[in-house]
């Protein structure tokens, strides 16, 4: 086992893998940007380096900084954590390179499934459902424009190096498929510097129903369940539960065993999330798989009664995985809300400043996971997610009562939060219902939208 | 802040640590393994000219490019022969030329044995026939790393046969100069190089065929003073020390400063040594195109 992990993130995150390693006995290192000099991680980790400037490319991903903070501590392995360089597989070659353990999969892997239209292949050769679609890459617009009438439209035109929301276009009919295309293409080769295309049939205002995988170094992968991540502004989740009201034991088990055939098939390591959309009749397509732990993993965790840091570590230390998949019980609810430093008012503009008072809730079933303190000042460089807000109780009736009550109780003055508009959701008849999809949020059209 | 509720934290802002920890990986039989963190000699290097430290594998894939910067870093023969020709064309000649030893040093002998096992060239230049951007052509091409590129015999005759070759069977010569002048070790053998490949040279020009020069850094003494001057164009890649004698040496000379930028590629372009500057990734394509314009486009 390690005798000492860096942490090359920053925020909630790194406090919850420094909990985690504390708890297994493993000396930290984080790092930080000169921004950051005040922030919780860098006060709990047991030794921090400065890694750089406040601007992100400088700190968070300076690769070369990070490698040698790496080497000077003396620390053996380095975890992500997600965003910044958790799915840069040039870093994770790096760190091969300097042998220093990358906790999560190889670099390989991550191209793989970093590269959308190959990794489209890949499902479909695996037997996993995909969105109709072009086989891989799409070649020019005029075989793009077939493949969209053979398939049907409206059709989605996706970046391959794009993904989570970006580098896509719809078009509704062949007049505006080829401007689509074009505009598509521009947009992805300056975003993305890849020009790759690929298209798929739009599937209107799907669910988004992810599985949290785990996958050992032996060939051993099982799946922990699935996260419901419908509630969305504009791509991004806002609020995520687990088990999903529109799930069923045998859809479970179905797109459970797709999501390991997935990882499977290319050899994955470590944690991972494979990304599905459910159409209106509960038909199940491959979207995209996400080669990191994500955001919302303290859900599974709450359900399944895992510390899925724990996990990465193991199965990077070159531990077999300690479960089979009948080991897994899903017990009760859990649901996630993402607190962010924004004002709902004013268009979701984030609002950065310092934290004046803070209530943080409690109770049973209640789970705050946040990197904030009274006083602290949230630098304005980095994302504006400040805390998650995570409960857990019997059913989902129990869960949702619990959120309201747990919202109601956190005060959190000196910058604007989007706590309110949370509190509006979780009132919703619909949401309350389990009836809800990828357009909830556009469509409800909550506080000033 | 809260200052006092954990532990006292450690700002790290000079190595402190010179000893790394080994870990255990427990292996698929259980095994344990001890592995040291390290980073590899050579996976970093500092670009020369800003000073930034870059991924080795960044520049290898920039052609030897400052990826910040753009500082052309010097290449080895093969790898300028790799980024230019056509894949699978090039032909080498002349392998096979072996060293004569004209002054009877065994101290150069010695010397030289060691380079071609290090280097795995057999002297300072490689020379052969090839297809450039789709044009026959005949290349040669310097090797810096090679006791400075410089031109003994083995280069000048290699040079020579090329050029005649070229001449023969009517086809252009390009040429990559790297050097810092004339072997001393082979004293007026290597002098009588610079008369017999600009001699070749002459010849080649007569029969109304192309010559092209590239000058890359360094390029100077009697390489400048010969054959690399003497093309129908001569271009330079940028920043290149391009000279004849040292600057030390000139200036005892004429008693004078010597100015800003003197002896580099643009200092040349400044005053109508050199016809145009090219950098490492246009270079395929401008010489393609001043083939083209020679030779006729091709079909």
């Amino acid at each position: 086992m390690f005798k000492k992990i860096l942490i090359a993130n920053r925020g909630e995150i790194a406090v919850r893998i420094i909990r985690t390693c504390r708890e297994m006995g493993i000396e930290t290192v984080t790092i930080y940007s000169e921004a950051d000099r005040d922030a919780l991680h860098v006060q709990m980790a047991d030794e921090a380096i400065c890694v750089g400037p406040a601007k992100t490319a400088d700190s968070y991903l300076n690769m070369e900084n990070i490698i040698s903070a790496t080497v000077l501590s003396g620390a053996e392995a380095i975890h992500p954590g997600f965003g910044f360089l958790s799915e840069n597989s040039k870093f994770a070659k790096m760190c091969k390179e300097c042998k220093i353990v990358f906790i999560g999969p190889t670099g390989e892997q991550m191209d793989q499934m970093g590269n959308k239209s190959q990794a489209r292949k890949t499902m479909i050769k695996a037997g996993v459902p995909v969105v109709p679609g072009s086989d891989g890459a799409v070649k020019n617009v005029e075989e793009g424009l077939q493949i969209a009438k053979d398939i049907g439209f409206p059709i989605m035109i996706k970046a391959s190096s794009g993904g989570g929301g970006r580098g896509m276009r719809i078009a509704q009919n062949e007049e505006a498929f080829t401007k689509a295309f074009s505009l598509a293409q521009t947009e992805a080769q300056s975003a993305f510097g890849d020009p790759t295309m690929y298209i798929e049939k739009y599937i209107e205002n799907p669910r988004h129903i992810e599985f949290q995988i785990v996958a050992d170094q032996y060939g051993n992968v099982i799946h922990l369940g699935e996260r419901d991540c419908s509630i969305q502004r504009r791509h991004q989740k806002i609020i995520e539960e687990t088990p999903s009201p529109v799930m069923t034991p045998d859809l479970r088990q179905a797109m459970g065993e797709a999501a390991i055939r997935a990882a499977k098939a290319i050899g994955y390591q470590n944690a991972g999330t494979v990304e599905f959309l459910v159409d209106k009749s509960k038909k199940f397509y491959f979207m995209e798989m996400n080669t990191r732990i994500q955001v919302e993993h303290p859900i599974t965790e709450m359900v399944t009664g895992l510390d899925l840091i724990e996990e990465q570590i193991k199965i990077a230390a070159g531990f077999p995985l300690a479960y089979a998949q009948k080991d897994i019980q899903i017990k009760g609810h859990a649901i996630e809300c993402r607190i962010n430093a924004e004002d709902p008012a004013k268009g979701f503009l984030p609002s950065p400043g310092t934290i004046t008072e803070l209530y943080v809730p409690g109770g049973l079933g209640v789970r705050v996971d946040s990197a904030i303190y009274h006083g602290y000042a949230i630098p304005p460089y980095y994302d504006s997610m400040i805390a998650k807000l995570i409960v857990h109780g019997d059913t989902r009736e129990k869960a949702m009562a619990r959120m309201k009550r747990a919202l109601g109780e956190f005060i959190l003055h000196g910058v604007s939060t989007n706590i309110d508009f949370h509190y509006d959701i979780l009132h919703d008849v619909d949401f309350q219902k389990g009836e809800y999809d990828t357009g909830f949020i556009q469509k409800k059209n909550f506080l000033s939208q | 802040m809260l200052g006092g509720f954990f532990k006292k934290t450690k700002y790290i802002t000079m190595p402190r640590k010179t000893q790394v920890k080994s870990i255990s990986h427990l292996n698929f039989l259980g095994v344990q393994e001890e592995v040291q963190p390290s980073i590899p000699d050579g996976m970093w290097q500092k670009c020369k000219k800003c000073g930034q430290i870059l991924y080795t594998k960044d520049v290898e894939e920039q052609d030897q490019v400052c990826p910040d910067c753009g500082y052309h870093f010097r290449l080895s023969a093969s790898q300028r022969i790799q980024q230019l020709m056509d894949p699978d064309t090039f032909e080498p000649w002349d392998e096979d030329l072996v060293l004569q030893n004209p002054l009877q040093d065994n101290k150069y002998l010695e010397k030289m044995k060691q380079l071609q096992e290090q280097t795995g060239l057999g002297d300072a230049l490689i020379s052969g026939k090839g297809s450039l951007g789709g044009y026959a052509i005949v290349l040669g091409v310097m090797d810096s790393g090679f006791l400075m590129g410089s031109m003994g015999t083995v280069v000048g005759e290699k040079l020579t046969r090329a050029i005649e070759r070229a001449t023969q069977q009517k086809l252009p010569v390009v040429l990559f100069t790297a050097s810092g002048g004339a072997r001393m070790q082979e004293g007026i053998f290597s002098l009588m190089q610079m008369a017999k490949t600009s001699a070749a040279l002459a010849k080649h020009q007569e029969a109304g065929l192309l010559s092209i020069i590239v000058l890359t850094d360094p390029t100077t003494g009697g390489v400048t003073a010969s054959f690399a001057m003497l093309g129908d164009i001569i271009l330079a890649e940028p920043e290149a020390l391009i000279g004849f004698a040292g600057p030390r040496v000139i200036r005892q000379t004429i008693g004078q400063q010597l100015p800003e930028g003197f002896q580099t590629s643009e200092f040349l372009l400044q005053h109508g040594f050199i016809d145009q500057i090219v950098t490492r990734k246009e270079m395929k394509e401008v010489i393609t195109k001043i083939l083209a314009l020679h030779e006729g486009v091709k079909v």
